[in-house]
């Protein structure tokens, strides 16, 4: 059977140099991440360049994208959100074209390495704490202490709210991260037992209709996946900025 | 906001094993730097496992938003 795991091996294309014992390289992963950046440039730069009044096929693509995520932002943090808009426009246009580009046979899906999207988790939690406290000062405390609780409970309820709050770059990252990964195993288990299948003989051929129909449907979900992915984290780092922006209301 | 019942059951699932997570892990490194043993690990272990569930509850739509009053409190304060 092939190795269903053997789609996610790092590896290293060229070294660029080391920093101590370490060896930084060029990896396949460091590859698809500049092809999905050259991706979204040529989406937004080469294709708006000719501004038409009646946009084309490709600038109404780069256009309904803006849109979209504008309206998310404004829902879910408010006008002042919109000050994070590029950011998590990036954020989600990464992801998205990243988990599309992954989905291409052959291709490395980035966010399936749980650093990749830890790192991003991690940058969008810190931004919260660090802009929370620049502009609100002591009031951004007020997130861990819920109004109209009694003083006799306030200790445990405050300590709650604080490992609740800790929780969240953990569900925000493991959540892309463990979708991707299950959906591109899916795929691979189901696409071995085709040559599995077909390996027997005649039999084998007609049985191999079935995981074959299965991985036509399974290619679809996937695509789903990962534009469904990539809204959801970009939504969940509106709502987290959301209470960076304010706090207690 | 999430469109296929997976995928929702998958987002209440996460919020609840991080917060187990977090709990767990902040207790035994409190324990590893304050030298209590286990009792650092049990308590927020706990901790976490509430806070896991108040994330549960939280995405389902069943308890307000960090920083809110709770309902009836909210209603209190509209009469006010």
């Amino acid at each position: 059977m092939e190795d269903p795991i053997h789609q996610f091996q790092i590896e290293n294309l060229f070294t660029i140099g080391h920093i101590g014992p370490y060896e930084i390289a060029f990896t396949n992963s460091a590859a698809f991440m500049l092809a999905t950046v050259l991706v979204i440039c040529a989406l937004l730069l080469l294709f708006t360049r000719k501004d038409g009044l009646v946009p084309g096929r490709m600038q109404s693509l780069a256009e309904l994208s803006y849109e979209f995520m504008a309206k998310t932002v404004r829902d879910s943090a408010g006008t002042e959100g919109m000050k994070f808009f590029p950011f998590i426009f990036s954020l989600f246009m990464f992801i998205l074209v990243s988990n599309l580009l992954g989905s291409v046979p052959y291709g490395f899906t980035i966010s399936s390495h749980i650093i990749i999207t830890v790192a991003m988790a991690l940058f969008v939690f810190l931004t919260v704490i660090f802009y929370g406290f620049y502009k609100n000062g002591p009031r951004f405390l007020k997130l861990f202490v819920p109004s109209g609780i009694p003083i006799y409970i306030l200790p445990l309820v405050s300590a709650i709210e604080v490992l609740s709050f800790f929780s969240r770059p953990v569900s925000h990252s493991v959540r892309l991260f463990a979708n991707m990964l299950a959906g591109h195993i899916t795929m691979k288990v189901f696409a071995s037992f085709i040559t599995m299948l077909g390996a027997i003989g005649l039999v084998g051929w007609f049985g191999a209709v079935l995981p074959f129909g299965l991985i036509v449907a399974l290619t679809g979900l996937e695509i789903l996946v990962a534009v469904l992915q990539a809204y959801v984290f970009a939504i969940l780092t509106c709502i987290y900025l959301n209470d960076a922006l304010h706090p207690g209301h | 906001m999430d469109s296929s019942a997976f995928a929702r059951g998958f987002r209440l699932s996460t919020e609840l094993i991080g917060g187990v997570i977090v709990g767990g892990g902040l207790g035994w490194l409190a324990d590893s730097w304050l030298g209590t043993k286990p009792w650092a690990f049990i308590v927020l272990l706990m901790l976490g496992f509430v806070g896991g569930v108040l994330n549960v509850m939280r995405s389902a739509g069943l308890a307000p938003p960090a920083g809110q009053a709770g309902q009836e409190q909210q209603e209190k304060t509209d009469r006010d």
